[in-house]
């Protein structure tokens, strides 16, 4: 870890995109406003600039005048504030995240939110893991919510769950050859379908790409959602159908978010860790990846690699 | 950098930071959960079936009737609906169990699991009275049935069960465990395997046939073409009866064959244990995974050296499908042959829409079908192909998800894809069942489907 000796040195490396793990029940601007508050907390700590001093000149103007160097009140930190405030950072996030879910947050600062930018047109999946409990309904699909019927549920077996997911999956790419904007008779449609999944053409409605159960422990389980245009209450409802389909009731007891294109949970950053110098060496290496996949930027084709 | 700094900032971060979001359980009243009645809902049974039917239903081979709105009597149905966009579930079979189906050219055919005189139940078109003899007025039989209706067929014993059925143009074929085969229907060319009389009148006929065993020996399966039947006994042996114009009775001669008789060719010396034939080519599966091949050869089904249009013999395709490995399941359309093999890869070769595509119309060679299309992708490895089937100009695939893919001509809808226009590549229909067989028609296709839960 590189240890910064000049504020203004590390001001000008803030430019970038930082991968962080978002806690639930925090919202996404918070951790913005965190980030940055913590970032100008560590930038004004760091040994500033010298002060800029005023430059009097007194005396007669008829007589020989003497130039004196005074100290400038107007540069004080004491008079205008600290050096680095909220003003001085740019904050935008690739996409949103719900206010419970957790996981990958992707924040670009400064000249990083051209980069979030381009991540989000360019639409790569976003893997969640969304816990659920089944046996009964609460009226958001969440566990904030009423509960509002209870159910049995010693039918369900892992096989079944298995079963309904991987038709919930599949009945997905319908809707994926309907939003990737191509007319169904073309060739092109027939070129791009055959070589696996398309990426959607806009990003109005959500579709899931992998489903499947990693973990049933009745009345609890584990799914891992791949997705892409997903949000919040819409993998609440996707525990709810799944409920229904399975002749019980199911609601969502917390959704984490473990991927977001190339970046996992390995590069995420934790709340105890959100300082200047753990946000620089994680800028660097957010940097790395990008340049590693030059496509999840800039894709070329219609075609989605994970 | 800027000296001179603004306080805005610190007053943003008030308006943020109390900002009023709950991430509290709501209040309720205590106890409230605790009251609610916990709710059992029905499951099905690991024997249950579910049919879905889509296609054309002014036929009635569909078998679906839509109540009428307001009072009219014991009529208060209306049948004026031509197309069902999409997978129907039939209401008959929800109260009966339903073993076996067979879809004919605009008829339906049902076997039930019982133990009385009705084990067959047929809906659709009945001039050639394929669907057996129903008059609700003495001499005025019925020519189209538009909801399912018993056929009588006597069974020597009430015991016996229907193990497979089959339907051609205008014939049924019924095979039961111990009894043979019954044939209902057009015997214009010999397909019901008895003698042609071409004085028959068939409308409203009540004649069935029975074929007790075929060379001494018990059938096991049987499939019919466009008019033309193929049977399989119990050793592997294949017989055949019905339209032979084509050669499609693989008798050596492009003459009717009236009673059954063993087709001719390479297959002689074969066990065969699948044929597949929708209208006049005929493809054969042995135990080995090998394919035969017979019938019309007009647009290269059936590729023999000699270029032949139409093929009398059975002939081994053994070549022309090597390094496809062993085959596993076989269909043949109209001008075009589907198979799949154990990698659950899907060949297809012939005239027409393959599923390769708008721009191929033809292939001389298997092409497969990319596997991408049948939802194998990065995301979910293990998708195969299990089971294909084929209409006259539609084509469909079960995986071993129980998904259902089809493709091809849209004829009156029969894709099930919610329009009539034609698919070029395999799409999903929307089916909320563990599709299990599918069988398609000329019109028509129905799936029979186990519930997920």
């Amino acid at each position: 870890m590189v240890k910064h000796i000049n504020a203004a040195l590390a001001y000008k490396t803030l430019n970038g995109l930082i991968c962080v793990y978002k806690p639930p029940r925090v919202p996404v601007r918070q951790v913005q406003h965190t980030i940055v508050t913590n970032i100008c907390r560590d930038l004004n700590a760091l040994p500033d600039r010298p002060q800029e001093k005023r430059v009097e000149i007194i005396g007669a103007t008829n007589a020989p005048m003497t130039v004196k160097l005074v100290p400038n009140y107007a540069d004080d930190p004491l008079v205008c504030g600290p050096r680095y405030t909220h003003d001085d950072f740019r904050c935008s996030w690739a996409t949103h995240l719900g206010l419970f879910t957790s996981g990958v947050l992707l924040l670009g600062l400064n000249e990083g939110t051209r980069l979030t930018y381009q991540i989000n047109v360019a639409r790569p999946t976003r893997a969640y893991k969304v816990h659920g409990q089944l046996g009964k309904a609460t009226d958001t699909y969440f566990w904030n919510g009423k509960t509002i019927e209870r159910s049995t549920f010693n039918h369900v077996t892992r096989a079944k769950i298995d079963r309904i997911v991987a038709h919930m999956q599949s009945a997905h790419q319908k809707t994926m050859f309907e939003l990737s904007g191509l007319h169904m008779d073309s060739q092109t449609a027939y070129d791009l379908a055959s070589q696996g999944v398309i990426r959607p053409a806009n990003s109005k409605l959500p579709i899931i790409y992998g489903l499947k159960c990693v973990h049933f422990e009745p009345p609890n389980f584990t799914l891992e959602v791949q997705a892409v245009n997903e949000y919040e209450k819409y993998l609440w409802t996707l525990i709810h159908d799944l409920g229904v389909q399975l002749k019980t009731s199911a609601y969502c007891t917390g959704l984490q978010c473990i991927r977001q294109g190339k970046f996992t949970l390995d590069h995420a950053l934790l709340r105890k860790h959100w300082q200047l110098d753990h946000l620089i060496d994680n800028m660097d290496s957010c940097r790395q990846l990008i340049e590693e996949n030059e496509q999840l930027l800039r894709p070329k084709s219609a075609h989605l690699s994970v | 950098m800027r000296s001179v700094k603004s306080f805005f900032g610190l007053n943003r971060t008030n308006l943020i930071i109390c900002r009023n979001v709950t991430t509290k359980k709501k209040i309720t009243i205590p106890d409230e959960e605790e009251q609610l009645p916990i709710f059992q809902y029905p499951i099905s049974k690991s024997s249950d079936r579910r049919v879905y039917v889509w296609g054309m239903a002014e036929t009635g081979a569909l078998g679906i009737h839509m109540p009428g709105r307001g009072k009219r009597g014991r009529k208060s149905y209306r049948n004026d609906f031509s197309l069902v966009w999409y997978p129907m579930r039939s209401s008959f079979c929800e109260r009966f169990d339903v073993t076996q189906i067979a879809c004919g050219y605009g008829f339906t055919v049902a076997a039930v699991k019982t133990d009385e005189q009705h084990k067959l139940f047929g809906t659709g078109i009945n001039t050639d009275s394929q669907i057996g003899y129903h008059a609700p007025r003495m001499g005025h039989p019925l020519e189209l049935l538009l909801s399912p209706a018993p056929i009588y067929i006597p069974y020597k014993s009430l015991e016996s069960k229907i193990v497979d059925l089959a339907a051609g143009r205008a014939h049924t074929v019924i095979l039961t465990d111990n009894e043979g085969v019954y044939t209902l229907g057009n015997n214009a060319y010999g397909q019901c395997g008895r003698k042609i009389n071409p004085n028959e009148e068939y409308r409203g006929s009540m004649v069935s046939y029975n074929i007790q065993k075929l060379g001494q020996e018990k059938i096991v399966n049987v499939c019919c073409g466009q008019d033309h039947t193929l049977f399989i006994t119990e050793s592997g042996k294949v017989y055949s009866c019905g339209w032979g114009a084509d050669g499609q009775t693989g008798l050596g001669t492009y003459k009717n064959q009236a009673f059954p008789a063993p087709v001719k060719g390479d297959i002689t010396t074969e066990k065969i244990v699948k044929v597949a034939s929708t209208v006049d080519c005929v493809l054969a599966l042995n135990d080995r995974g090998e394919l035969f091949g017979w019938g019309n050869s007009e647009y290269g089904q059936v590729p023999m050296p000699s270029k032949s249009d139409q093929v009398n013999m059975s002939y081994a395709l053994v070549q022309f499908t090597k390094g496809i490995g062993k085959i596993v399941d076989i269909a043949a359309g109209g001008s075009f042959c589907l198979i799949v093999n154990e990698q659950g890869d899907v060949f297809v070769w012939g005239f027409g829409l393959l599923g390769l595509g708008p721009n191929v119309q033809q292939s001389a060679t298997p092409k497969q079908i990319p596997p991408a299309l049948f939802g194998r992708n990065e995301f979910n490895p293990q998708s195969v192909v299990e089971k294909v089937a084929c209409g006259i100009g539609h084509l469909a695939a079960v995986t071993n998800n129980g998904d259902l893919y089809t493709w091809g001509r849209n004829r009156h809808g029969c894709l099930g894809l919610g329009h009539t226009k034609d698919q070029h590549f395999p799409l999903k229909v929307s089916i909320g069942a563990h599709v299990m067989q599918v069988k398609c028609s000329v019109d028509h296709t129905v799936a029979m489907c186990k519930p997920f839960v």
